[in-house]
């Protein structure tokens, strides 16, 4: 077996094995149950959440705000590495960019689920009021997709031709199918230089358009004059944010994926190692914006901004809110620091950890807001003071995030999750340089 | 059985009281009215209206609560004779307005003195209560005065029946506004011998086409009630109206939208949307060649 077949068999996608049928079981089974909660929810109205007049938005908006900011990863990693001539970033690259595809699209869904009625959505369109920034996200959102589609599929047009050969034998269906989405493939020089440019394109085109839906995002609070929301640094705040979240996403993925699919041999420790300290700047500059946001406030904070920041730091959300900023923000900061901390299984538990801060930090900056209303809570039910996600809430927000994961999951099973072209490509460069070394 | 009833006559008198007592405090309690309070001020409005604002209350444990929608039976006392003038029913603050013709509707006693009493019949819960008031008749004549280029308003007070000036009486002074009126000059402006005041007008008071209308106030008065006159003058400065109605502002319906939110975004979606375009484009391209 020459080198060249040897990648491809490594990195062609593979079936399930047992374990694998059983992950996507589990994944189905959740967004059924999630899907009957949601027909429930439609059916009976929003009253089945625990959302009422003070706390309108809860979980499926926090949850919107992570798909958002763990859709940042592409930008990341493709657009800025490829900017910045980082190669190492060649077998992370295709993760990256199914992370941000299956996280936008949830993140469109999820806001669709928060909708009271949902086959009122094209009013969105119809009655568009630009002065919004509920509209500004129904622009970014459908672009940001369209960006994060082309961004995965350009790249993906070598791999394909060369599945599609490889699968002619093994499994004719897919090798037909692999030929039809490789748009007849042959690496022409033509071909290459258009693919070549209109990657380009879009890696110039997904920045601006990243920051735009991170900043967006953040002005859906920050234009609300809310406490805890009205900040000129939400923007940045959001940004960093989104930047940690996506790369623990990553972190996570690229572990599990390594281990499955047994590529130690190209998703190497040193990739680890790289990737573990990007996650310490994206976590420095993070903290930077968290110090941003509550240390001033803090210090000249009026009555209101007091309370609320009480309820932070010492009240009912002190152990939440001491968890994601130690756990998802300090605690990185201080293991990645350390050579040993950025090997593959301190950085998977980091990842995991970093994902699940990321998720509850949302919950910290939405739910809180809004029971600090600026008039006083009164003449409601006691119940109306307080939130916290009903069982219909937890089963379809659970759904969506087992949706992404099968989302991701059928796209690692069915794309060869490293690049085979680019990686064979590089590989041949190598050998070339060694050759001519003396 | 004989010695059984032989109870001692004190111990037979106690027990005795003690139950009618104790009945007569069921039935109390069976039919225990609250007590209604009720108040009534007199105003009268220069060139307008004559009315008396009438409140009802109730008692009822320890906390005092509006008597609404109950009837008051407006009455004039004159010399020992009550004149019906009709009646009123409290809205659900407690609170009613009875309005009167004229002045000539109520007949004055020898002092020049008019008693217009108030009375609630009681009911079911409610005990009966009245309100008597007694005052006389004055008069306001305000007018507007130049002087050396600055603005006073000038007022009269004068009991009407006897038309001698009301001496040494406050008369306040002040700019009708919408919520509440806003008061100008000093805080007390007696009447002098003639029973006049004399009050700047400050300059530079907003009013809808410089328009002011100032009142002067007699403050319920024990005499004679409230009394008010409104003068209507071009003293004030004509107020800048700020609605942002018909201007495209960040807050106005879709249809007003600022020109730059509807031009730039627009421009980058163009712009975009058109790369999107193109990079499919190439896509096609991609698959032909």
């Amino acid at each position: 077996m020459n080198t060249n077949d040897k990648l491809i068999n490594d990195l062609a996608p593979q079936k399930f094995g047992k374990l694998g049928v059983i992950w996507t079981s589990t994944l189905i089974v959740i967004i059924i149950i999630g899907i009957i909660a949601y027909i429930d929810q439609v059916i009976k109205g929003q009253v089945v959440t625990n959302m009422r007049d003070y706390a309108l938005w809860g979980i499926y908006i926090s949850n919107f705000v992570f798909f958002v900011a763990t859709s940042f990863v592409g930008s990341v990693t493709v657009a800025i590495l490829r900017l910045t001539n980082n190669t190492w970033r060649t077998p992370l690259v295709r993760i990256a960019e199914i992370i941000t595809l299956a996280a936008i699209a949830m993140a469109g869904i999820t806001i669709m689920l928060d909708m009271g009625r949902p086959d009122r959505l094209i009013y969105l369109f119809i009655y568009a009021r630009l002065q919004s920034p509920i509209t500004w996200d129904v622009i970014i959102i459908p672009s940001f997709l369209v960006i994060s589609f082309l961004l995965l599929y350009f790249p993906l047009l070598p791999d394909l031709a060369i599945l599609k050969d490889h699968f002619k034998e093994k499994n004719p269906v897919l090798s037909k199918w692999y030929g039809k989405l490789s748009l007849n493939w042959r690496g022409s020089d033509k071909q290459k230089a258009l693919q070549a440019k209109s990657i380009k394109i879009i890696a110039l085109m997904i920045i601006p358009l990243s920051l735009i839906l991170q900043t967006i995002d953040a002005w859906l609070f920050s234009t609300t004059y809310r406490i805890g929301w009205d900040s000129t640094n939400f923007g940045g705040y959001f940004i960093a944010g989104a930047f940690v979240a996506g790369l623990g996403a990553l972190v996570t993925i690229i572990y599990i994926v390594r281990r499955v699919y047994k590529l130690e041999d190209y998703i190497t420790e040193f990739h680890f190692d790289k990737i573990g300290k990007l996650l310490v700047l994206a976590c420095l500059t993070y903290l930077y914006f968290n110090i941003n946001e509550y240390l001033l406030p803090a210090y000249t904070a009026s009555v209101d901004e007091a309370t609320h920041l009480n309820t932070l730091f010492s009240g009912s959300y002190a152990i939440p809110f001491w968890t994601v900023t130690i756990g998802g923000i300090i605690l990185p900061i201080i293991i990645l620091l350390f050579k040993k901390g950025r090997k593959p299984l301190p950085m998977f538990i980091i990842g995991l950890i970093v994902v699940l801060s990321s998720w509850w930090k949302r919950y910290i900056i939405v739910t809180p807001t809004l029971l600090h209303p600026f008039l006083p809570i009164q003449g409601v039910p006691e119940s109306w003071r307080h939130y916290f996600p009903s069982l219909h809430e937890w089963a379809i927000t659970t759904a969506t995030l087992a949706m992404a994961l099968l989302i991701i999951t059928l796209l690692v099973r069915f794309l060869p999750i490293i690049p085979i072209q680019r990686t064979a490509d590089e590989q041949e460069l190598l050998k070339t340089t060694k050759t001519i070394e003396p | 059985m004989k010695k059984h009833l032989n109870f001692h006559p004190i111990f037979i008198a106690f027990v005795s009281v003690a139950l009618l007592g104790a009945s007569f405090q069921n039935l109390y309690a069976q039919k225990a009215k609250n007590t209604v309070r009720l108040k009534a001020k007199y105003v009268k409005i220069m060139d307008g209206e004559i009315y008396f604002d009438i409140a009802a209350a109730a008692k009822v444990g320890k906390q005092n609560l509006d008597v609404s929608h109950v009837d008051i039976y407006a009455y004039n006392e004159v010399n020992d004779e009550e004149i019906e003038l009709g009646k009123t029913t409290t809205n659900a603050k407690g609170e009613s307005k009875f309005v009167l013709p004229n002045l000539n509707a109520l007949k004055p006693d020898s002092t020049n003195t008019y008693t217009v009493n108030f009375s609630f019949k009681g009911n079911d819960t409610l005990k009966k209560a009245s309100k008597s008031l007694s005052f006389k008749n004055a008069d306001i004549k305000a007018k507007i005065i130049t002087k050396d280029s600055i603005n006073y308003i000038s007022a009269t007070l004068i009991d009407t029946d006897s038309t001698s000036p009301l001496t040494k009486t406050i008369l306040n002074i002040q700019v009708n506004r919408l919520f509440k009126s806003l008061p100008i000059g000093d805080e007390y402006n007696y009447t002098d011998e003639n029973g006049t005041i004399f009050v700047p007008i400050e300059e530079g008071i907003p009013g809808v086409d410089g328009i002011l209308t100032l009142e002067v106030v007699l403050k319920e008065s024990n005499d004679y009630g409230t009394v008010k006159a409104f003068v209507k003058a071009p003293v004030g400065v004509p107020s800048v109206e700020e609605s942002t109605f018909d201007e495209r502002t960040m807050w106005s319906p879709r249809n007003k939208t600022p020109w730059f939110l509807l031009i730039y975004p627009n421009i980058l979606i163009f712009i975009t949307w058109g790369l999107f375009v193109y990079l499919i484009i190439n896509l096609f391209k991609i698959s032909k060649s």
